[in-house]
């Protein structure tokens, strides 16, 4: 009993902290983020229950959004068809994916696709940073849907220690413990934490790529989106290992390679020179 | 047996005097060595003293033994003074273990290289033979040793008072039970007390009350907070819920695509569970049947559940079917709706039984 | 005061006069001191495991000052940030401790668990030399089984180590054993429930653990490896045919002094090499893989290596489940061929091994010679065949990580191992069995004919040929070559082997000095000393 209430009162106390660490201006940001959040959440949901009514109606676009339209009609329309409405067989409907998921797959080199495979392998991008917050914005006037908040500082404020247990219970299935990756099925895989940017893991988790679950603001809210990749990014991504070498951190497979590979190769070599002739 | 050896010596010699003071100390080494039947048949020092050799050896040998003690200094200056305390990305601290291994590795590797070095090259070379007796059996002894056996079998008389043997065995045999029972019985566990096999937490309820499903943290769900194609791991919302206390109620809610959800409910018809989901949610039990690991890797794609310790495949879409690897029953489905207040509850207890298989599941 | 100074020089000798007077040790203790060893390095493996197994129970200790084998739920409040708060059992909190809040502790964690993954690699090592050279045979079985025996209760204790911390991935393998235990027909659940002290997990579990951990399983093992080196120490050393040995006799050095000093040195090398790997290579970093709970995994959730064939075996299990269709109806589920009855069989097959060779070939006799592997081909071809199939399952216990390092597709990976399985070990058997018979060709062929000089004449007829140097004096064959009879050892294959280019060349990674000024031993004439070094390779002739 009383450890069920310590751990209720850690877990209140963690919820509780967090706003009580943050300046009162952030809080009221948070607020108007997450306000900001569920209003264009309230709209992608129409828009992916009423498809193509916008789209339809072709309205008129804005400057950032009709630079991107170009992009989109050079690189894009290939696959997506006119106004990002998808081609059988090549390429999904864009409507209602949102300016996080265009942002994930497109600063991340995932789009445009090399090839076609079980799956989009992250490649140098092909896109400037402005480019792709130009087709961004054109995606998401077209159809609305999920959108990273702005500016660089989203992890700011982050806990790690609330990140690490959102992190082992909603992520560390798939991209392992290290955030190193692992494989899917049929050739699919979760792919390595590393070269992703705060940006990036923030639109994945709004986005849901390829075979990712979506973790919308309702699911983990934004701080706790800020958590997580405070977690990732400050815990696990920098060389962080205060036993040595780290092996890759693919657990014991590696470790048991290591055995064999240094342990034993080195007694082997020990105990020939030990009983060699001399 | 075999009696063949190499021995260049006499097989019949009479022993040495060792108190004879002419003998040299390698003498008597070497007629003790001969009493244990082994004979020293090549003795060749690798290096003579005073030569340059000896000195060079010498000298190595001192250098691995100098080598060691700088290095169990450096071992222990560091474990004093260095700062040990870990804290992630501050920068030196995380190099103390490896600072410790590498010195205590190399004072050890110094000191090992520095006595097999000694040994193995500033002692004499030999070989010596040494007599196995295999096979030299002594068959007087054995005789003797035998008839001694019997002889205390005899003494014992168990085969002419063989009452005394029964009431032995049946007196000791108890004993041993008696030795054995505290821990036997004290281990035994009744494994069906309450029905502990076949329910979970989310049929704890007491007159009827709806278990809700909640978060780890403890908060309960509404439809809206789970994204289409997300997923949420979902707990009975109970005392100690969510704890390793329920480790089999631990349930993946999903949000699948209208289409997808469309195909899972037939499925879920054509095996009476047409009421399981509730819209386009369906819940689904998240220990493995086969190992009783989260199978929790949704790809919502495929609409495949991927177990990360075996790799079994189910397909949430045919009732979490498995379609691929060592698993072969479906994960248990968890029959949920949404409650007055909007939350979801789970319409009663997983109707088949949860987490990995065993004998008398029905 | 001149009655009170005594002879300094003089007290070792009187005092060990004092212990013989009262335990007459002088001659069994010169026996011991006299003891002979055949000297090979293949003979030093065993000493890896002995060695790391000292270091095991050395750092075991020091761990058991700080660890809390307790389940009770406490919340961290150690010095690792990332985990301040976070609600977990006592066994972990303290293992993190150890790890964080004891000065060095953590190079003791990691120097423990790699000297774990040594002492079972070395046995493993160890054991492949004592069967393909056919050191186990008559009258050497017992030592066989008890080593075999060794293996499993390492397995046990390596298992048990693995589980305590009560971190995410040993929970996970916990759990997994539990559905091991489970799956066991009949008395599956009562097993399990025993065993946990009720429902999975329980609250007791890592305390049992313990005590077999640090008790039971290492006073089993202490008990094994004792009678295991009494025996070799009874029994004498096994060792390689060759000049003057028999298999009556021992030819090696003393035990003392050198050795002795060998193996001493080699201790310090094996305790060496691990506090190198338990300082620089970081192993097992449950700081990363968080509490146990019940609804958290990892990716590339693996046992250590040892245990990876079992998880090999179980991934490659087709999910055949069988249903017996009485009163309610009985599952065995699939988990249990690969992890419970597949165990059993390789207990029974490894131990029973000796006996069955023996039994097939009808050997009463007693083996202290050793046998090339070549030898006896069929030995080998089934040797290779174990270990085909011991690799097939350890690559499958890990090919979910080779699946995403190397971007092979999953399912792929499980049905290439499942093919492999059972393709893998009769083709390893087969070109094992041919390679043997290849190589003793080989030897007989030199015996008889001679070693290849590499010069090649041109016959008067225009034909080449190239020369060989005969291994044996002509013994009145017509063509001068004379039959020598294989021995069971190495033949000479190169000719500097035979002493046609200098005497073999001293030194083990580069040549050393000069041999000595002058022999000592008679018997032996003077060398001639060499000018200089001169490095390996030089094909010259230096006569």
């Amino acid at each position: 009993m009383t450890s069920d209430n310590d751990r209720r009162r850690g877990l209140l106390a963690r919820l509780r902290g967090r706003p009580a660490v943050r300046s009162r201006g952030r809080r009221r940001l948070g607020a108007a983020v997450r306000l900001i959040a569920a209003l264009m959440l309230a709209g992608g949901a129409y828009t992916v229950f009423a498809p193509g009514a916008q789209a339809q109606d072709n309205p008129p676009l804005t400057g950032a959004a009709a630079e991107g339209k170009a992009l989109f009609d050079v690189s894009c329309v290939t696959c997506h068809g006119r106004n990002a409405q998808g081609v059988e067989g090549r390429g999904p409907s864009l409507i209602g994916v949102g300016a996080a998921s265009v942002e994930f797959q497109v600063s991340s080199g995932r789009m445009p696709l090399a090839r076609q495979e079980a799956q989009a392998h992250r490649k140098p991008p092909v896109f400037t940073d402005e480019q792709t917050r130009q087709l961004a914005e054109y995606i998401q006037e077209l159809g609305g849907g999920p959108v990273v908040p702005e500016g660089d500082a989203i992890r700011d404020g982050g806990n790690v220690a609330a990140g690490g247990e959102l992190f082992r219970v909603n992520c560390v299935q798939c991209h392992g413990f290290g955030a190193g990756g692992g494989a899917l099925s049929s050739g699919k895989f979760a792919p390595s934490l590393h070269p992703a940017t705060d940006r990036q893991i923030y639109a994945a988790m709004l986005s849901g790529p390829q075979n990712m679950p979506v973790f919308g603001d309702n699911q983990i809210t934004p701080e706790q989106k800020a958590d997580i990749i405070a977690y990732i990014q400050e815990t696990l991504k920098h060389d962080q290992d205060p036993g040595g070498f780290n092996l890759g951190r693919y657990g014991p497979s590696t470790e048991g390679l290591a055995i064999f590979l240094v342990g034993i190769v080195a007694l082997v070599f020990a105990s020939l020179w030990i009983a060699g002739k001399s | 047996m075999s009696t063949h050896t190499e021995h260049q010596a006499p097989q019949g010699r009479e022993p040495l005097d060792v108190n004879d003071p002419t003998l040299t100390r390698f003498d008597i080494v070497r007629e003790g060595a001969r009493r244990d039947d082994i004979e020293i048949v090549h003795y060749e020092p690798q290096v003579l003293p005073g030569t340059k050799a000896e000195r060079r050896l010498t000298r190595v040998v001192a250098g691995f033994f100098l080598i060691t003690g700088l290095a169990a200094t450096a071992f222990l200056a560091i474990y004093i003074w260095w700062p040990w305390q870990y804290e992630p990305g501050r920068g030196g601290d995380k190099f103390y273990t490896p600072l410790l291994g590498a010195t205590l590795g190399v004072a050890l590797l110094a000191v090992g290289f520095g006595i097999l070095t000694w040994g193995k090259k500033l002692l004499p070379k030999e070989v010596s033979i040494q007599d196995r007796h295999e096979g030299v059996v002594d068959a007087e002894g054995r005789t003797i040793t035998g008839q001694t056996m019997l002889y205390l079998a005899d003494e014992l008389g168990v085969k002419r008072r063989p009452l005394l043997g029964i009431s032995l065995l049946a007196g000791l045999a108890p004993v041993a039970a008696v030795a054995a029972a505290p821990l036997v019985g004290g281990l035994i566990s009744q494994p069906h007390k309450n029905n502990q096999m076949f329910t979970t937490g989310f049929g704890a309820a007491e007159g009827g009350e709806r278990i809700r499903l909640v978060r780890e943290d403890g908060r309960p769900i509404r439809p809206a907070d789970v994204s289409a194609g997300g997923q949420i791991t979902v707990f009975p919302g109970i005392e100690e819920g969510v704890s390793n206390k329920h480790a089999d109620s631990p349930t993946l809610l999903i949000h699948l695509r209208s289409s997808d959800a469309e195909q899972s409910r037939r499925a879920n018809e054509r095996i009476g569970h047409g009421d399981y989901m509730w819209g386009d949610y369906a819940a689904f039990s998240k220990i493995c049947t086969h190992a009783g690991c989260p199978a929790s890797l949704y790809e919502q794609q495929t609409n495949r559940l991927l177990c990360p310790c075996h790799q079994s495949q189910f397909l949430i879409t045919d009732n979490a079917r498995p379609v691929f690897g060592p698993a072969s029953r479906r994960l248990p489905q968890l029959p949920i709706e949404v409650d007055s207040e909007g939350f979801f509850v789970a319409k009663s207890d997983y109707t088949e039984t949860v987490g990995p298989d065993f004998w008398e599941r029905p | 005061m001149k009655r009170r100074k005594f002879d300094l020089a003089a007290t070792p000798g009187k005092a060990a006069v004092g212990v013989d007077d009262r335990f007459q040790v002088a001659t069994p203790l010169r026996k011991l001191l006299n003891k002979v060893f055949p000297d090979h390095w293949s003979f030093l493996l065993g000493e890896i495991a002995l060695f790391s197994f000292v270091v095991l129970l050395l750092t075991g200790v020091f761990l058991t000052f700080f660890f809390e084998p307790a389940m009770t739920e406490v919340v961290y409040d150690g010095s690792y940030a990332p985990l301040q708060g976070t609600p977990m059992s006592a066994a972990y909190a303290s293992s993190l401790d150890l790890s964080f809040d004891v000065r060095g502790g953590l190079v003791m964690r990691q120097m423990h668990h790699w000297s774990a993954l040594l002492f079972m690699a070395a046995i493993v090592v160890h054991m492949l030399r004592v069967f393909f050279t056919g050191a186990f045979r008559k009258p050497r079985e017992t030592n066989w089984i008890i080593g075999s025996l060794l293996f499993w209760v390492g397995f046990l204790a390596g298992f048990t180590g693995y589980s305590l911390p009560d971190d995410g991935l040993s929970g996970t393998g916990l759990r997994i054993a539990s559905a091991i235990m489970l799956s066991i027909p009949v008395i599956g659940s009562w097993v399990t429930s025993s065993v946990f002290g009720g429902e999975f997990p329980g609250t007791i579990i890592i305390s049992r653990f313990f005590i077999a951990h640090v008790l039971l399983i290492p006073g089993l093992l202490v008990a094994l490896i004792s009678v295991h080196l009494g025996l070799v120490f009874k029994q004498k050393h096994t060792q390689w045919p060759g000049p003057g040995r028999t298999n009556g006799n021992v030819v090696g050095e003393r035990m003392f002094p050198r050795y002795a000093l060998k193996q001493g040195g080699f201790f310090m090398v094996v305790f060496g090499v691990i506090a190198l790997l338990g300082g620089l290579f970081q192993i097992n970093p449950i700081w990363l893989f968080g509490p146990y709970e019940a609804w958290v995994v990892s990716a590339a959730s693996q046992p250590d290596w040892y245990v990876m064939f079992l998880d090999g075996s179980t991934r490659l299990m087709p999910a055949w489940q069988i249903n017996i269709p009485i009163g309610d109806g009985y599952v065995i589920p699939p988990l249990f061929w690969p992890t419970v009855v597949l165990p059993g069989i390789l207990v029974g097959l490894s131990t029973m091994y000796p006996f069955l060779e023996a039994r097939h070939l009808k050997d009463r006799k007693s083996h202290n010679l050793l046998q090339r592997p070549r030898d006896v081909p069929a030995r080998t071809a089934v040797g290779a065949m174990a270990v085909a199939f011991y690799v097939v399952l350890t690559l499958s216990g890990a090919n979910d990580v080779i699946a995403d390092k190397f971007q092979i597709s999953l399912n792929a990976m499980t049905w290439a191992g499942r093919i492999g399985l059972l393709v893998v070990p009769p083709l390893a058997y087969y070109v094992t069995y041919r390679l043997c018979l290849g190589l003793q060709q080989h030897d007989r062929e030199v015996l008889a004919h001679g070693v290849e000089t590499g010069i090649i004449r041109r016959l008067p007829d225009g034909r080449f040929v190239e020369v060989h140097q005969p291994l044996s004096a002509s013994n009145g064959h017509a063509d001068g070559h004379g039959q020598l009879e294989y021995v069971g050892w190495v033949v000479p294959k190169k000719m500097n082997r035979l002493g046609a280019l200098g005497p073999a060349i001293r030194g083990f990674f580069y040549p050393i000095e000069k041999p000595v000024e002058a022999p000592v031993s008679p018997g032996h004439p003077p060398v001639e000393a060499r000018p200089e070094r001169e490095e390996i390779g030089s094909g010259e002739s230096r006569r």
